[in-house]
């Protein structure tokens, strides 16, 4: 084992060497901006966690999914391989190539070209422990990698063996990253390979050297040596000098993202460093695309979260504006994500910032029901809401007799356009002997969520303000809500002091658990629709099943929890023209009826709505359900089918 | 022309001669279905908001189509964003992103 | 004789799809050009949606006066007017010279030409559920107050006398919503119509017809919304219906705005008809398979070859349509255009 030259240097690193600076100036600059736009709190958690134990688990998640990208396994097990092949091979060659460079020559560690070029300026033979093994190891994770990158070219043509439907389509500073990341490797171990007869080289290595030395009789001896080398380091300059601009720029981020999601911080609002550094993150894998119904079911592809952070990262705020107005928020691309990157949020938060530019909404014009505002006087209106108001009081009141009642349901404004929905509750309400106040009978306020999924916190917040007092002043401890939309808000941001929040699934679900309702079963088949906001959302998967299981014969079908697809009418996507949302709801509606049953079932009067438009199949809410099969003989007869 | 003495009052009259067009155009050309509606009301009906003030979606979308900015600029932030007229719309008018987009325009002219 | 009997022997034979009003005037017009006809009828009774109306827009005239009329003749053409009840076209077979047609009661007929006279269906007014049909019992449709009428029994479900009553105009017509981007045309006068026979009946209700446009574009039809205005007092309101409810009393509370005061309005009604519009039947992608026809992307009734000189030619040789399978026409318009698409056979038969 010596060195081949005493100066150690030879001018063919200085393109490594100019690249190498250049990313770790890079590093620098663009840490110190992302913690400059990070509020102190932030900060402080930053540095926090660096000093807390939970820094083990960072490590061990910036193992597993920067190197190793368990989750990309768990989708396909060759993408998976795909993907940790390059980074975790690519990193142990780095380890080894430090760890050879300690063993061999200790006084070159402060040449940071010297592991790259190893195999140039250093020989070595495979006769000694040492040699052999560590020849072994780094022909071992350079054919790693280069498997990997065949692997990643095979995916550009024949992207279904690793189960992508569909691709990114790369512009041409993610192809330049690209294809020089494509060259680094085949190029080093042909360098290397050349080089072996010298330096000495692995199985690999050495055994293509071996073809090339007899290649070599008829030719100049080792003229290819050097220009290989001197390609090697192009390639790894080339490389690192689009990294700011490429797909790549991921490898740096994503462990910076890991760290700080750890230490607790998140995209609170649009120039937080957090949302850069998840911009930064997205590679483009594309692994977003299938899950994305704008894509798959309306051809939308522009409208894809891969696009809107390459939007954003751009400065297009036009376009990302776009898709944020497109975008269902349906969830299912964050699911899909390997790095994370929450593009529902960043979305929520461009809407936010653009909130700005109108004017704010004002709702002082709802005062308590008792006494209108003077603005209500102008409307025709005013005139039904204080008249009814009073009726709908006295129903509460004689359902509850005496006392305060035990539920308040609210229906929310959705389910006053599907009366079936409204028309079961009450009447389960009634067979159940609850004693119940129906809220917002006559039509009440909107609840907030959509003005927050507007981007406009602070209109939703001064609905939030109304509907608490109105619901706290009817003194009832359970809150049921039939729509999935009001259940997210009132559970997760509503202060509902002693009142607990229930979709109606969930309550549905206690009252049978309870025996205050009992059902027969159907002789129906049914699937089960979970709704975005109820499923994906708020986490409420089982509630319905084990319902449905009681009165009726349930199907399952590939689309269901977490899998769940969107019925395309989420009232977040505000500019999805109506026959995008048409399209979507069709194509959902085919894909879980595949199978053909006599209902499909949901717990969501807008995707109830959504897939009745199409008329194809019959569709009930869970409620309607169990209404239709309740046993209760003091009831009146049966609400007409 | 003869003014009849009655210079101080506005008149009843809309001026369609005068009408700044450029709100209009810029709504369709971002939400091109605000140019679908039949003005059926059916929005106007079901609005969680009217039910409280005088909030008319269809009456609005109307005023900004015919340029007469003014009248609607006060009444789009009452609107509560829920989506119940975007339900009901037969002509599958997106109301919310009209009602937003009115509102952005409106405040970029400064008017209100 | 010999050869008036050969030429009888050699006279083409038509198939007919529809035993409606479209079908039976388009067999009765070649009957009397010669043809043989086979008309395929697939309940057991000829008449179609004809059959269960009272009256006639815009003269009143009693449905069943013209219904019979119809049938007596048809009868009366029996040597040339074969009527095959309860069946359905199966499938069908080009031939050298015309057509071979199975049809479902395993009945196999020859026929030169296919005159298709499937109708319409009408919209199946449940499909807008905030409109409470099937949910709210005092919510009919156009068709079941028609019936009511004609069994003389036009009260609420509880037996009361409706004081109040709502028409509903455009319901699963001119709505996105529903696919249904098109005017049914007939649903305006009928509910004018409607409206003045309960005003008939009950001179004291209150009589309300909500629209969005009045298309009163026939003859006489503008005469009759004179006389609901001025003679019936029948209340007509722009605006469209969003939502309705149900009272503690079993009446029916139902939104609009009036649109030419700008203003929201509610109203209890005691019984509110919608006025449902007419959509392409289901059997429409079925037979367009099978005759290898073409049907509108737009509003899912049949394409014809043109709308001007080929309004009764399709793309498929020797198919013909005729009536409402290629979009809504009032029952005038259905019977015209039978007759011109016997006519249109019979060029196609002679050139």
């Amino acid at each position: 084992m010596h060195e081949r030259f005493a100066n150690a240097y030879d001018p063919f690193v200085i393109p490594y060497m100019i690249g190498f600076v250049f990313v770790i100036a890079y590093l620098i600059v663009a840490l110190c901006f992302v913690v400059k736009s990070l509020p102190m709190s932030d900060r402080k958690k930053m540095l926090k966690h660096l000093f807390s134990y939970k820094i083990f688990i960072t490590v061990k998640d910036i193992f597993a999914d920067c190197l190793l990208h368990v989750k990309i396994w768990k989708k396909n097990k060759l993408l998976g391989y795909m993907h940790s092949s390059i980074a975790f091979g690519w990193f142990m060659l780095i380890v080894v190539g430090h760890i050879e460079i300690f063993f061999y020559a200790p006084h070159r560690v402060n040449l940071p070209y010297y592991p790259i070029f190893f195999r140039y300026f250093m020989m070595e033979t495979e006769t000694t422990v040492g040699g052999s093994v560590f020849f072994f190891l780094m022909d071992f994770f350079l054919l790693m990698v280069l498997s990997g990158i065949a692997l990643a070219m095979i995916k550009r043509i024949r992207r279904r063996l690793f189960g992508m439907k569909r691709t990114t389509r790369l512009k041409w500073n993610d192809q330049l990253g690209m294809y020089a990341l494509w060259c680094i490797f085949p190029l080093r171990f042909l360098a290397e390979s050349f080089t072996s007869h010298i330096s000495g080289g692995g199985f690999l290595t050495r055994g293509f050297g071996m073809i090339f030395d007899w290649f070599n009789q008829f030719m100049n001896n080792d003229a290819l040596i050097r220009p290989t080398w001197w390609a090697y380091s192009i390639a790894l300059m080339v490389f690192f000098l689009t990294l700011p601009w490429s797909r790549f720029t991921h490898i740096l981020s994503e462990a910076l993202l890991i760290y700080m999601r750890n230490a607790g911080i998140r995209e609170t609002s649009k120039n937080n460093g957090y949302a850069s550094v998840e911009i930064y993150s997205c590679s483009r894998c594309g692994l977003c695309l299938d899950p994305c119904q704008m894509v798959s079911g309306a051809s939308l592809r522009q409208m894809a979260s891969v696009e809107f952070t390459r939007n954003i990262r751009w400065g297009q705020t036009t376009q990302a504006l776009e898709a944020a107005s497109y975008c269902l928020m349906c969830n299912r691309c964050v699911q899909a994500c390997p790095v994370g990157v929450n593009s529902v949020q960043l979305k929520l938060n461009l809407k936010g910032a653009d909130v700005s530019y109108r004017y704010p909404h004002r709702y002082d014009y709802v005062e308590s029901e008792a006494a209108p505002s003077p603005l209500a006087t102008t409307s025709a209106w005013a005139d039904i809401l204080q008249g009814e108001a009073v009726t709908a009081e006295t129903a509460g009141v004689s359902a509850a007799g005496a006392g305060k009642p035990e539920v308040v349901y609210f229906a929310g404004c959705m389910s006053h356009l599907t009366p079936r929905i409204e028309q079961s509750m009450v009447r389960i309400f009634e067979a159940a002997g609850v004693r119940y106040t129906f809220l917002d009978e006559d039509g009440g306020i909107c609840c907030g969520r959509p003005l927050m999924l507007a981007g406009d916190r602070t209109g939703g917040e001064q609905l939030v303000v109304k509907n608490t007092e109105a619901i706290l002043a009817t003194g009832a401890q359970i809150l049921v809500c039939s729509c999935p939309i009001c259940y997210k808000i009132f559970k997760d941001t509503y202060k509902l002091e002693g009142v607990r929040v229930l979709h109606h699934t969930e309550y549905l679900l206690q009252l049978l658990e309870a025996g205050r309702i009992t059902v027969r079963k159907s002789a129906e088949t049914g699937v089960f629709h979970d709704p975005c906001e109820l499923g994906r959302h708020s986490g409420i998967y089982r509630q319905p099943r084990d319902i449905l299981y009681r009165v009726l014969n349930l199907h399952t079908t590939p689309y269901e929890g977490k899998d769940a697809l969107c019925c395309g009418h989420s009232i977040a996507a505000e500019g999805m023209p109506y026959k995008k949302r048409r399209m979507i709801a069709k194509d959902a509606l085919r894909k879980m009826t595949e199978n053909p049953v006599d209902v499909l079932v949901t717990a969501c009067p807008s995707c109830k709505r959504a897939f009745a438009e199409i008329g194809t199949t019959r569709i009930k809410d869970i409620a309607e359900i169990v209404s239709e099969q309740l046993v209760c003989p003091h009831l009146a007869a049966q609400p007409k089918k | 022309m003869k003014n009849f003495g009655f210079g101080l009052k506005k008149s009843g009259v809309m001026d369609l001669d005068k009408t700044d067009w450029t709100l209009l155009r810029e709504i369709a050309a971002e939400e091109p279905s605000f140019m679908n509606c039949f003005y059926c009301g059916t929005c106007t009906a079901t609005c969680s908001a009217g039910k409280y003030t005088g909030f008319n979606l269809r009456r609005l979308q109307l005023l900004v189509k015919r340029g007469q900015w003014d009248e609607v600029a006060g009444r789009i932030p009452e609107c509560m964003l829920c989506g119940k007229c975007q339900w009901v719309c037969p002509k599958g008018v997106n109301t919310r992103h009209i009602v937003m987009l009115i509102n952005k325009k409106l405040h970029a002219r400064k008017i209100c | 004789m010999l050869l008036e009997k050969y030429m009888e022997m050699m006279k083409e034979t038509v198939v007919i799809i529809g035993g409606g009003p479209a079908g039976m005037e388009a067999a009765l017009s070649l009957a009397g050009r010669g043809y043989k006809v086979h008309l395929v009828e697939k309940t057991n009774a000829l008449g179609g949606h004809l059959a269960r109306w009272d009256r006639l827009f815009p003269q009143q005239d009693p449905a069943q006066e013209i219904l019979n009329e119809l049938v007596n003749r048809i009868r009366e053409a029996d040597d040339r007017i074969e009527v095959v009840y309860n069946a359905e076209l199966q499938y069908i077979k080009r031939r050298m010279r015309g057509m071979e047609v199975l049809l479902s009661n395993q009945t196999l007929l020859q026929a030169d030409a296919v005159l298709v006279a499937c109708g319409f269906d009408l919209f199946r007014a449940e499909r807008k559920e905030e409109y409470g049909y099937g949910i709210y019992e005092n919510v009919l449709t156009s068709a079941d107050l028609e019936r009511k009428f004609k069994e003389h029994k036009v009260v609420c479900t509880d037996g009361r006398t409706p004081e109040k009553v709502a028409f509903v105009h455009c319901v699963g017509s001119r709505d996105e919503k529903v696919d249904h981007t098109y005017c049914s045309k007939v649903c305006c006068v009928t509910a004018v119509k409607q409206a003045c026979e309960i005003k008939e009946l009950y001179p004291e209700a209150e009589v309300f017809n909500l629209y969005m446009d009045l298309r009163m574009f026939d003859r006489y039809f503008e005469q009759m919304y004179h006389r609901a205005q001025s003679h019936y007092g029948v209340h007509f309101v722009r605006g469209r219906l969003s939502e309705v409810a149900e009272t503690v009393d079993g009446k029916i509370l139902i939104k609009t705005e009036d649109t030419l005061l700008g203003r929201p309005m509610k109203l209890t009604v005691d019984m509110l008809v919608l006025m449902v519009g007419m959509q392409a039947c289901a059997q429409t992608a079925e037979l367009a398979e099978k005759l290898d026809l073409k049907v509108s992307a737009s509003d899912h009734f049949f394409e014809t070859k043109d709308l001007f000189l080929r309004g009764n030619h399709t793309h498929a040789k020797g198919v013909f349509l005729a009536g409402a399978c290629t979009g809504p026409k009032s029952l005038p318009d259905t019977l015209q255009d039978a007759r011109s698409a016997a006519e249109s056979i019979h060029r196609y038969l002679t050139d």
